[in-house]
C-alpha cells in the first residue's frame, strides 16, 4: 500500500519560530527501500516519527492506502508499521527473549501472553539475525550494537508491511552493519517497505534505494540512489570536502582536505 | 536470565508462599495477647465444644475479620506498589506516589475532628484519597506534558500540599484526644475490622486483581515507555491511565479501613522482582502471596508482644528497612556496576 506525504510541515510547539519539516510532499510505494540522508537535526527523526504515529503533524497529512494515519487505530497501526528508534528506552533488567516477545502483541488479543507459536517466531528471527545467544542475557547486559540488533530484530517479529527504521546502524561494527543491511535487502524482496534514515549515503548505493535528501526541514531532492548519490548533489549538504572514490567498482562517497 | 529457571522459580515461590501463607494465616488466629493452644484451635475452629465457645468467638469476631483485612491490604498495598513502580518505571517509588496516602489522612484526620463514626472515618478516608489523586492527575495537565516525570512531580506537589494541611488540621485540633486519634490512625492499626469492612475489602480488591491479571501483558508494554507500547500495538495513554485508576482505588481502601502502612508496597515489589523477574503475568501473583503474608506476619507481631498494639508503621518500618538493606546486599554487584537496580 502507498503512504503519501502531502504538505507535511512540524514544529515542536505550535508558537514555536522554528519549524521542524516544512512543506513535505513524498510518495512513498510499497516494496521499496526509502533512505532519509541529510546532516544532523535536519528532520529525518522527526519525519519518521511522524511516519511511525507516535506524533502528529501540525499541518498537512500522511495517508496510509488513501486513510489519514491519525485515524487508524494503535492496534492496526502497529500491524502495518514497525518502529525501530534510533535510541532505545527500554527497561534494563528483562531478558532479551522477553522483549523481542513484544513484538508479537499486535497479533494477541489484550489478556493474551506470547504462546508457543510467538515464542518461536522470536527464535527463528534471533536466529536470522544471530543473536540467538543473547536470548537469555537482559537488555543491560549487552551492548549498545547488540541493543540496536535486538531492536531491529523486534521490528521483524512484528511482521509488518512497513519499518521505519531510525540509523538502525549507527551502533553496529562492519560485520553487523552488512547483516543488517541484506536482511533488509531480502525483507524488501519479499514485498515489504522500508524507510529508513542514514548518516551513510554508501548504504543508500549498496541497497539501491530511493533517496530522499532533506536539507533544514525541506526535501531538497529524491530519486534513485544511483542518481542522486553524486558529488554535485551532495556537495551542497555534506560541504565541499566530499569525494568519490571508485576504487570498488561503484561510486562510494567519502571525505578528502 | 533463562525464562525456564524464572518461571520454576515463580512455581516453587507461589506455592511455598501460598503453604507459608496457609501457616501464617493459622497462627495468626492463635496468636495475640490471649493464645489459644493449637489443640483448642482445631477444636473450636471444627467441633461445637461448648467448652471453647470463648475462644470460638475470640477466632471468628475479632481474629478471623482482623486477619482477613490484614491479608487484603497486604495484598492491596503490594499490587499497588508494584503497579506504580512498573508504571513510572522508577524503583523507589510507593503506593502513595500519587498523595492517596496523604489525601485519606486529611479526610480520616477530618472525619476525627468532627467526631464522625468509623464508617465515616473511613469513607472520609477513602474519597478524600480518591479526590486527592484526581487534583495530582489536573495538576500535571497544567503542564501539558503528558510525561510520567511531569505527574510524577505533580504527585510529590499534591502530597506536599495535602501533609501541609493535615498539620494544619492537628495544630488546630485543640483536644488531646482528638489529636491523639489522628496521630494513631497516620500509624496504622486492624482493630476496626469486622466482616462488613472485609467484605468490602475483599470485593474491591478482587475485582482489581481480576482486572490486573487480565491486562498483565499490557502492563508489560507500559512499562517500556509510550514509544515503545504504542508502535507495538498497545493504547499507552489508556492502560497507563487504567492502571494508575486500580493502583489508587487498591491504595485507598487499603489505607481508608486501617489507616496509612509504609514500606509494604515498596518491599514487597522488590522481593517479588528478585525471585520471578520483571514479567507481570508472574510478580502479581507473587506480590498477592507475599504481600498477603506479609502483612499478617507484621499484624502478629504488633499485637503479640505488648499489652498494646504496636503501629503498623512501625513494624512495617521496622521489618521493611531491613528486608531492603538485605535486597540491596543480594543486588549488590549490578548495584557496583551502575546498572539498573
Amino acid at each position: 500500500m502507498n503512504i503519501k506525504i502531502s504538505n507535511l510541515s512540524f514544529k515542536y510547539e505550535k508558537k514555536a519560530k522554528e519549524t521542524v519539516l516544512n512543506s513535505i510532499n513524498l510518495e512513498i510505494k510499497p516494496g521499496t527501500i526509502n533512505v532519509l540522508l541529510g546532516l544532523n537535526g535536519c528532520g529525518k527523526t522527526t519525519l519518521i516519527k511522524l511516519l511511525s504515529g507516535l506524533m502528529k503533524p501540525t499541518e498537512g497529512t500522511i495517508e496510509y492506502d488513501g486513510r489519514n494515519l491519525q485515524t487508524i487505530k494503535i492496534r492496526e497501526r502497529a500491524k502495518i508499521f514497525a518502529y525501530v528508534p534510533q535510541q532505545a528506552n527500554v527497561t534494563n533488567d528483562i531478558p532479551v527473549r522477553q522483549y523481542l516477545s513484544y513484538g508479537t502483541t499486535n497479533t494477541l488479543a489484550f489478556y493474551e501472553h506470547p504462546g508457543k507459536e510467538e515464542m518461536e517466531r522470536v527464535e527463528d528471527v534471533a536466529e536470522r539475525l544471530h543473536i540467538s545467544c543473547l536470548l537469555d542475557k537482559n537488555l543491560g547486559e549487552i551492548s549498545g550494537g547488540e541493543l540496536q540488533i535486538v531492536l531491529i530484530a523486534c521490528s521483524l517479529i512484528q511482521n509488518t508491511e512497513i519499518l521505519l527504521l531510525d540509523e538502525p546502524t549507527s551502533a553496529l561494527d562492519m560485520k553487523n552493519q552488512n547483516l543488517v543491511l541484506s536482511i533488509l535487502k531480502d525483507v524488501a524482496k519479499e514485498g515489504k517497505t522500508i524507510i529508513l534514515s542514514s548518516h551513510n549515503p554508501n548504504h543508500a548505493l549498496y541497497l539501491d534505494s530511493n533517496v530522499v535528501l532533506i536539507h533544514d526541514g525541506v526535501i531538497c531532492d529524491e530519486g534513485p540512489a544511483k542518481e542522486l548519490i553524486k558529488v554535485e548533489k551532495l556537495k551542497p549538504i555534506y560541504g565541499e570536502h566530499v569525494c568519490v572514490s571508485r576504487d570498488l567498482g561503484y561510486d562510494e562517497i567519502s571525505f578528502k582536505d | 536470565m533463562n525464562e525456564k529457571v524464572l518461571k520454576r522459580r515463580t512455581w516453587i515461590s507461589f506455592g511455598i508462599s501460598i503453604a507459608v501463607f496457609i501457616v501464617i494465616f493459622a497462627l495468626a488466629l492463635m496468636l495475640g495477647r490471649y493464645r489459644i493452644a493449637i489443640d483448642d484451635f482445631f477444636k473450636a475452629v471444627f467441633t461445637d465444644d461448648s467448652a471453647l465457645d470463648t475462644q470460638r468467638s475470640i477466632i471468628v469476631n475479632l481474629r478471623f475479620p482482623r486477619t482477613i483485612m490484614a491479608a487484603f491490604v497486604g495484598i492491596g498495598l503490594s499490587l499497588s506498589g508494584l503497579l506504580y513502580q512498573e508504571t513510572f518505571r522508577n524503583k523507589l517509588v510507593s503506593p502513595d506516589l500519587l498523595g492517596v496516602s496523604t489525601g485519606a489522612s486529611v479526610g480520616a484526620a477530618l472525619a476525627i475532628v468532627l467526631g464522625l463514626s468509623s464508617v465515616l472515618i473511613s469513607v472520609f478516608a477513602f474519597l478524600m484519597g480518591l479526590l486527592t489523586v484526581f487534583v495530582t492527575v489536573m495538576v500535571s495537565k497544567l503542564f501539558r506534558n503528558g510525561s510520567s516525570t511531569i505527574l510524577l512531580l505533580s504527585g510529590i506537589i499534591v502530597g506536599g500540599f495535602m501533609s501541609a494541611i493535615l498539620s494544619v488540621i492537628k495544630y488546630f485540633s485543640n483536644d488531646i484526644t482528638t489529636l491523639a486519634s489522628i496521630t494513631y490512625w497516620l500509624m496504622g492499626s486492624f482493630e476496626s475490622a469486622d466482616m462488613t469492612r472485609d467484605y468490602i475489602l475483599m470485593g474491591v480488591v478482587a475485582v482489581c486483581i481480576a482486572i490486573l491479571l487480565l491486562i498483565s501483558h499490557p502492563i508489560n508494554l507500559v512499562n517500556q515507555g509510550k514509544a515503545e507500547a504504542q508502535t507495538k500495538g498497545i493504547n499507552y495513554n489508556f492502560y497507563r491511565g487504567l492502571i494508575i485508576v486500580l493502583a489508587t482505588i487498591l491504595t485507598a481502601i487499603s489505607v481508608c479501613f486501617c489507616g496509612t502502612i509504609s514500606w509494604i508496597g515498596l518491599v514487597i515489589p522488590h522481593i517479588v522482582r528478585l525471585l520471578a523477574g520483571r514479567d507481570a503475568k508472574r510478580t502479581i501473583p507473587l506480590c498477592i502471596t507475599f504481600g498477603g503474608t506479609f502483612m499478617i506476619l507484621v499484624d502478629i507481631l504488633s499485637r503479640t508482644f505488648t499489652d498494646s498494639e504496636i503501629p503498623l508503621s512501625a513494624v512495617t518500618g521496622l521489618l521493611g528497612t531491613v528486608i531492603f538493606v538485605v535486597i540491596l546486599i543480594i543486588k549488590r554487584r549490578k548495584l557496583n556496576e551502575h546498572k539498573d537496580i
